[in-house]
């Protein structure tokens, strides 16, 4: 493996900094299950890597008592989420995700920003997020910025960052009233497992607690990038939700989806999967949203 | 029942302490003083001719030591069809086909030395399909050899198929496949070769076959050009063996040739992509098979001919109809036999000897065609396999001879422990496979013998010197257990040194699941001999009849007379510090009485057989064809079990490999190629994966094993694919005939069965084409 000179910023300006000094040599890593990775297989090769682990903050989720939103550091890793009672008890949808990326070593050094910034079709830690309207936040040379999480993505392994910039941390706004949401990963086994598909679904509910006044379907790996099933999302709004709903918003999912053939899946297959996860999740997610409202 | 302290306990494996903290040493922690880094540069085409390689700028770059290609070597041919070569000259046939090697100071200027090895190359057709491969006209792979079909004739007819399917009450017909999986070591191979200055060669490798292998290495330095000179195998700790280190490969050969020709230890240690392109996998087989029975379900012939992918190359897995004739005449009696196997090359990957050695691939064919003779019968399929089950006493069409055989048993057991006949919700089901294994050896070759030496030093303590192979199956543990019966010790005063042929005696190798019957018993014979001189010391000694002197608890002791012992350490050193003193060693080599195939393919080939059936209870999703194992339960006759702790880990370990192989495992090979090189998208199951498992042990105490034992190191991964493709049919009426059995294939054949085509659509009249499948 290419050999690199290891340098640990304990702030965000001293990170900047170190990027800027050295240029397209450095490359910013996290938990390193990424990035290491590529360096292995040749695809990347820094002559310094920018450790983000030091930097004092930014690692675990907290809860903004003003405004009510989450706020979760880019550096925190996944079992630091998969383990907070604030995300397992307000924002259930993240924990299925989380709970269930590679294996219990990778969740504990591998960071949501970085699954985040690694921009692959398959990020599981990307759909819950968009699913909840969340926002990223991001610090370089220029200052502070914040993009809707949704557009974040622009292709496969490209995402919405100037070079030297940093994903700082992910705003999750305030859980509505009346609402449930779920994600589920689709694969092949139980661990160390990316998701053939991914499929998130967020409902919020009018008083009568039937009728959709907001979805959010999100899915991953059927798009180059985290993909909105907005038909489906139109045709629930304002409908009961129940299973032929929920079936026919599947089946709309499924068709404005643009699954493909790979090694790891064939796209009818996928396809079929939209539908009855979508199904499935929306069931979970009103589900979740009664018992939360009891 | 004899009273047995050492046998039949659940010893834990002697190196577990070491293996768990990390002190062992496998082939990646070994060094070699000047050693050297050797890599291997690949083929970048299936099937094309090699013009011309220009290694000047690899030669140059600093560091760089040696550079060979097939035109540097001498002519050293491998496998057991002798049609492969360390590296390739003139043309490639597969992707995996080995062009060019350097050896350099470190891996990374090795490496970036092959980057500099230019290869120009002229594709040539290339075929990946052996029935396309069969056909007239169809590129050759190996041009000298005329055809693409091996010149192996696998080919039995007993009794008469023909006049029995006349005869048949009800018969049934089908074709089933398998793909490539392959073994997964957890250590990946890797060899260190080093020469000493008059030529005799030391090689550090991971093999199960010691003494194999070094005839092999000297029939290679021979056409080297050096003759008279001596081979050292010396193995590491494997991590892992599986079928996989039973053929010696090119990567050890050119570790051999670039230690030759730089004079200095070369190591080559491949990395998990390596490991997964270039070693070999499981045979894939195409399978047409028919069965038929009478009104009674008596089962009256079996018809099957298989083709077999022998990819580019020919190892072991060309000769695994061998171990199939097993099964496929005489898993359940069967009076008319007819079976015709047929090796293909193609421009694929080449296989290799793998757990079970072709006998799950032949299971899957039968035993799912067993369910589907019983459906058309009209009888239980549990019913069904007792009317036909062995019995002890069976001598079958093929010649095998039947000895112990607990397989109604192991049905019972299955049956019961699954709860059998519990109602099944919707969506779930139950279904069954047995197995017949070798349990007591396999003469595949002239020999199937194994060596032992045995000496005790001055403190009781034995130091025994095995032929077989430990490469985690626990070998070592279950030697010691043997021994420290016989001669009334403790499992830890036995020390098994295996890893040297300078010390080691003759094996012919840790296969067939033949290690505890045939190294225990060698191991037996030797401590018998042992034991013999002991006692004759101690009668002396105790001035005692030597009839009435037995060894217990370390001592000698008098059966009727307490007072009457000594500690065997105290003879020893009277032994060793007398006048006219004497050495206590023995050596003891064991060949069974087994026999070759003759020329019809008859013969007994094992001692003993082992037998065994799997039950699954399966919840099939039929929105998403995920199939989901609820109890899975392995039931073995083994014979007796001397470790009943790592016997439970050899069945779960099977097991967990036979649903990998009957479930997610596949080597997805596109023109050739291997697209999943890495535990990320080759789907080996996790241990979150692991199903509940129960592994109920039925004792048949065979007479010729040690202690009574028969093999068990294949038999966990043979019937589990037929097993949940039974289950899955009677969940959901559905049956896959191609493995693995992905949600993919169940999900379209449950919509088959409907009527409707992939997206769920109903097909009529050239509706079919509104679902879009995307590219």
């Amino acid at each position: 493996m290419r050999q690199f000179t290891y340098l640990t910023p304990k702030t965000l300006d001293e990170a900047i900094s170190l990027h800027v000094a050295h240029g397209e040599s450095a490359r910013y890593v996290a938990g390193g299950t990424d990035v290491l990775v590529k360096i292995k297989e040749g695809k990347f090769a820094p002559d310094y890597l920018i450790s983000l682990k030091h930097i004092i903050g930014q690692d675990r989720p907290f809860l903004n008592q003003e405004t009510g939103e989450l706020y979760i550091g880019a550096f925190c890793t996944h079992g630091s989420i998969e383990q907070s009672p604030l995300v397992q008890h307000h924002y259930p949808i993240i924990h299925d995700a989380v709970k269930n990326i590679g294996s219990v070593q990778i969740r504990n050094v591998a960071t949501i920003g970085g699954n985040l910034v690694n921009a692959v079709p398959s990020a599981d830690g990307a759909i819950p997020l968009i699913v909840l309207d969340s926002k990223a936040n991001i610090y370089g040379t220029k200052g502070q910025r914040s993009v809707d999480l949704q557009r974040f993505f622009l292709g496969p392994g490209q995402c919405d960052l100037e070079a030297g910039e940093i994903l700082t941390e992910i705003v999750i706004p305030p859980p509505l009233p009346r609402t449930g949401s779920a994600y589920i990963k689709h694969g092949r086994r139980e661990a160390m497992e990316l998701p053939m598909l991914g499929v998130g679904v967020l409902l919020c509910l009018e008083e009568d607690m039937t009728t959709c006044a907001k979805a959010r379907i999100c899915l991953g790996v059927a798009a180059p990038t985290p993909f909105r099933a907005l038909a489906a999302e139109k045709y629930l709004k304002g409908k009961t939700v129940d299973e032929n709903n929920l079936t026919e918003a599947g089946r709309l999912a499924g068709q404005e989806s643009k699954v493909r053939d790979s090694i790891r899946g064939v796209a009818w297959y996928r396809r079929e999967m939209v539908g009855v996860l979508v199904k499935r999740m929306g069931l979970k997610a009103l589900e979740r949203a009664k018992e939360r409202h009891k | 029942m004899q009273n047995l302290c050492s046998v039949g306990k659940r010893v834990p494996k002697l190196d577990a302490v070491d293996k768990a903290t990390g002190r062992v040493k496998y082939i990646q922690d070994l060094k070699v003083a000047g050693m050297l880094y050797g890599k291997i540069l690949y083929s970048k085409y299936a099937h094309a001719k090699i013009v011309k390689i220009n290694t000047t700028r690899a030669r140059e770059l600093p560091g760089v030591l040696a550079v060979l290609t097939g035109d540097d070597i001498p002519d050293i041919r491998m496998g057991v069809y002798k049609d492969n070569r360390p590296l390739k000259k003139e043309k490639v046939c597969s992707f995996r086909d080995e062009v060019a090697a350097v050896a350099a100071t470190s891996p990374e200027i090795a490496e970036a030395a092959l980057k500099r090895i230019e290869v120009t190359y002229e594709a040539l057709p290339a075929i990946f399909d052996p029935e396309a491969a069969m056909k007239e006209g169809a590129p050759l792979i190996h041009e000298a050899h005329k055809t693409n079909v091996l010149k192996m004739p696998w080919k039995l007819h007993y009794g008469d198929v023909e006049a029995a399917k006349k005869e048949a009450a009800h018969t049934v017909e089908d074709r089933f496949t398998t793909t490539w999986v392959t073994h997964c070591c957890m250590g990946t191979s890797g060899a260190i070769a080093d020469f000493d200055p008059a030529n005799n060669l030391t090689i550090h490798t991971n093999t199960q076959i010691p003494s194999l292998a070094q005839k092999d290495f000297l029939e290679a330095l021979k056409t080297m050009g050096i003759s008279d000179r001596r081979v050292r195998v010396v193995k590491p700790c494997i991590g892992g063996g599986f079928g996989s280190k039973l053929d010696t490969y090119a990567y050890e050969y050119i570790a051999i040739l670039l230690a030759f020709h730089t004079r200095r230890p070369v190591k080559i240690e491949f990395d998990r992509t390596e490991e997964f392109i270039a070693t070999s996998t499981r045979q894939p087989t195409i399978t047409h098979i028919s069965q038929g029975c009478d009104q009674n379900g008596k089962l009256l012939f079996r018809d099957i001919a298989m083709i077999l992918d022998n990819g580019a190359y020919t190892s072991w897995g060309a000769t695994t109809p061998s171990v199939m004739m097993m099964p496929i005449t005489t898993l359940y009696r069967v009076p008319n036999v007819r079976y015709e196997a047929k090796c293909v090359y193609t421009n694929n990957t080449y296989a290799q000897a793998m757990r079970g050695y072709g006998n799950p691939q032949a299971t899957y064919a039968i035993e799912s065609t067993m369910d589907m003779l019983a459906e058309a019968a009209g009888i239980d399929p549990v019913e069904f396999r007792r009317i036909n089950a062995n019995q002890p006493g069976d001598v079958s069409t093929q010649g095998l001879r039947i000895t112990t055989c607990g397989l109604t048993e192991c049905m019972h057991a299955v049956k019961e422990k699954l709860e059998w006949d519990r109602p099944r919700q919707a969506g779930e089901g139950i279904g069954m496979a047995s197995l017949i294994h070798v349990g007591g050896g396999a003469r595949v070759y002239k020999s199937d013998g194994c060596g032992t030496i045995i000496k005790m030093d001055d403190f009781g303590k034995i130091d025994l010197f095995t032929g077989a192979t430990d490469m985690g199956q626990g070998s070592d543990t279950v030697i010691a257990q043997i021994v420290a019966e016989e001669l009334g010790l403790e499992v830890d005063d036995i020390h098994v040194i295996h890893t040297d042929t300078d010390v080691c005696p003759w094996d012919v190798g840790s296969h067939a699941s033949r290690t505890t019957f045939i190294a225990g018993n060698a191991a037996l014979g030797a401590a018998r001999k042992l034991k013999a001189r002991i006692l004759e010391m101690g009668a002396k000694l105790l001035e005692s009849p030597l009839e009435k002197l037995n060894l217990q608890g370390r001592h000698i002791v008098h059966q009727d007379d307490a007072e009457k012992k000594m500690a065997i350490g105290k003879v020893l050193r009277k032994a060793h510090f007398s006048h006219g003193g004497q050495m206590l060693m023995a050596e003891h080599f064991y060949d069974p009485a087994n026999e070759n195939m003759g020329k019809d393919f008859r013969g007994n080939m094992s001692m003993t057989y082992t037998f065994g059936t799997h039950g699954v209870r399966v919840k099939v999703d039929e929105e998403t064809g995920k199939v989901e194992i609820l109890q899975y339960v392995a039931a073995h006759d083994v014979g007796k079990a001397i470790n009943p702790l790592l016997l439970e880990g050899q069945v779960y370990g099977g097991v967990m490999m036979g649903v990998g192989y009957a479930l997610t495992e596949q080597v997805i090979s596109e023109k050739g190629q291997n697209m999943n090189p890495n535990f990320r998208d080759y789907k080996i199951l996790t241990a979150k994966d692991v199903v509940p498992i129960k592994a109920p042990v039925l004792e048949t105490y065979d007479e010729d094993g040690p202690f009574g034992a028969k093999g068990i190191g294949e038999p966990g991964c043979v019937p589990t694919a037929p097993a949940i493709a039974n289950a899955i049919y009677d969940a959901v009426g559905v049956r896959i005939k191609e493995l693995p059995i992905t949600p993919e294939r169940v999900l379209a054949a449950i919509r088959e069965k409907k009527g409707l085509d992939l997206c769920g659509q109903a097909v009529d009249k050239g509706d079919a084409d509104e679902c879009i499948i995307e590219e």
